[in-house]
């Protein structure tokens, strides 16, 4: 079973007056997302990647419905959210964007607002606070605290209904490397330890790679990928190279192709693509037979960065 | 959804804020000024205490400067920075990813802002009456005032001038949940406010919702407003309007935060 499931989701964004009652949707505006179907499986920390503008938060912003759905479906839970909004936003915690926080307020009072709407026990505002690592800003109000303590804030805000999924809108903006590591520890216990399903933006790969067990990749509006971590890493496999340097090219692209194997010369190495090991043996075996000296062998494994830059490209 | 919870978590936000201070201030300014110009004539107060109508033109007095300037300004102000409260702290998007319909946060911040009205009318009223009795404690030539005082005259009054604001609030309630920029609202309620104050003498000046207040308070006072519109009427139907307007604006709104 899915926690989100968005089938064919179309948005533009309204021209018109403002963002207001008098918008409305003109055929000329361009779509910000098309037909984008998101499956989040769950009991998931889901990877939602993507450059600036790709269209992540807008996405977000719909499946909270913070943005008038105008194509497509959204079910949470299975439920479709239009009609059980108020229900599944119970089952839901949320950071988008930069955290809300009423600034002349200290931590536990915005805890506070949030805790009385939710209905849950006051202590519950201690617990999140000291989850997040703020267990003790007292009387300090959050307008005067670092961008990174305001970050754990909205994190603390997010998980204070006890949610069973969590979306958190590039969670790790302004916080410290150890920040980072910390909140990533953070959301795998409450993925592992209360099986909290969470879907998480970002538009670095290498931010989210060492968390997520799924990746969805979004390019201008629409999935260009979407599977488990290990999916992404056999692409990772299959893209892999292996180079050769050799006393002479031409005849070792020549052996190569004898294999089937296509090669290319690229400055003075041979690159072949990702070879089984005994074919790249019988390669190398021939090399030597015919005296041409092989001064090295390398295989080449793309960083999942450019895995990511190559699935937006294509 | 508990509707004390709602209301709860809505007055916290209050707390501290601009919006608070300013009823605060709102309440005590014009009683303590009259109670600092009456303090640098103190010989004055030892007749005018006893004056048979002293209550009623204590009572006038404060009301012209609150009903003419001090009211519309500060509910101007003050809804407008109680819907700010959202838009400053970027908070709209949190708050409507709570389980709230939509109709118990439009109504719920309305409520507070009647009560945050409310309370300028509690604090002014209370201060209107300690500023007044002060001198009695510590001037020995001024005595408790002997003039009747009219306690359901004066509530009366209270409810009509509570019942004149609600056009200014409810339509700043309107612009201040619609509008991101602060000023938008405060330039057309300011716009309004001047308005009323410079057409009072013309004869459909009851037309304009934010006349009410002005207009009710000289025609207590025994200038010539016309008798025959009943402004209270006139108020609570812009009011009902408003909110009814600015509850459907507020919902069809595409985006929220």
């Amino acid at each position: 079973m899915y926690a989100i499931e968005t089938n064919n989701l179309t948005y533009r964004f309204p021209s018109g007056f403002g963002s207001g009652i008098f918008s409305h949707s003109k055929a000329s505006s361009p779509e910000i997302l098309h037909n984008l179907c998101l499956n989040v499986p769950q009991g998931s920390i889901y990877g939602f990647l993507g450059q600036n503008g790709a269209g992540k938060t807008t996405t977000l912003r719909l499946i909270l419905g913070l943005l008038k759905k105008q194509q497509g479906t959204i079910s949470i839970f299975g439920k479709s959210f239009h009609e059980h909004r108020l229900d599944i936003l119970r089952e839901i915690g949320s950071l988008i964007e930069s955290p809300s926080l009423y600034n002349h307020l200290t931590a536990q009072e915005n805890l506070a607002i949030y805790q009385k709407i939710y209905g849950v026990a006051e202590k519950r505002i201690t617990e999140v606070l000291d989850l997040v690592g703020l267990p003790d800003t007292g009387k300090k109000k959050a307008a005067e605290f670092s961008l990174g303590m305001k970050q754990r804030l909205g994190l603390a805000i997010a998980l204070l209904n006890k949610p069973s999924l969590l979306i958190l809108d590039e969670p790790t903006n302004g916080l410290d490397p150890n920040g980072i590591i910390e909140m990533r520890e953070l959301l795998k216990q409450l993925q592992r330890e209360q099986g909290i399903t969470i879907l998480i933006s970002s538009h670095l790969l290498a931010e989210i790679e060492k968390l997520v067990t799924h990746i969805g990749i979004i390019n201008k509006g629409q999935l260009v990928f979407q599977g488990t971590l290990d999916e992404l890493l056999t692409k990772r496999e299959q893209r892999s190279r292996t180079v050769l340097e050799t006393s002479d090219k031409q005849v070792t692209k020549h052996i190569a192709e004898q294999f089937n194997i296509p090669a290319e010369i690229e400055q003075e190495n041979i690159v072949l693509p990702a070879i089984p090991r005994d074919i790249l043996a019988a390669i190398t075996r021939t090399l030597v037979e015919k005296g041409i000296a092989v001064y090295g062998i390398s295989r080449i494994n793309d960083d999942l960065e450019t895995i990511f830059m190559n699935v937006v490209k294509e | 959804m508990n509707f004390l919870a709602i209301f709860q978590s809505e007055y916290l936000k209050t707390r501290r804020s601009l919006a608070s201070w300013l009823v605060l201030v709102g309440g005590i300014f014009t009683p303590l000024i009259i109670f600092i110009a009456r303090m640098r004539f103190p010989h004055k107060m030892t007749n005018g205490y006893q004056a048979p109508d002293f209550w009623l033109n204590v009572w006038n007095n404060s009301w012209e400067s609150m009903a003419m300037f001090m009211f519309p300004m500060g509910i101007i102000m003050a809804t407008g920075l109680v819907t700010q409260l959202e838009f400053k702290n970027n908070a709209w998007k949190q708050l409507h990813t709570t389980p709230q319909r939509y109709v118990s946060i439009y109504f719920m911040k309305l409520i507070i802002i009647l009560l945050l009205l409310a309370q300028v009318f509690i604090v002014f009223n209370g201060c209107l009456y300690f500023f007044t009795i002060l001198p009695v404690l510590f001037l020995s030539n001024v005595s408790y005032p002997s003039g009747a005082f009219d306690i359901m005259h004066y509530t009366r009054d209270n409810a009509k001038y509570f019942l004149d604001c609600l056009p200014i609030v409810t339509l700043q309630f309107l612009l201040g949940m619609h509008f991101k920029n602060f000023l938008v609202p405060l330039g057309i309620g300011f716009l309004m406010w001047i308005l009323s104050l410079t057409t009072l003498s013309w004869e459909y000046n009851y037309t304009l919702p934010f006349s009410y207040l002005m207009m009710d308070f000289l025609r207590n006072t025994g200038r010539n407003i016309p008798q025959n519109v009943n402004i209270h009427m006139m108020a609570l139907m812009y009011s009902t309007f408003f909110t009814v307007i600015g509850y459907v604006v507020y919902t069809f709104k595409h985006e929220k935060g």
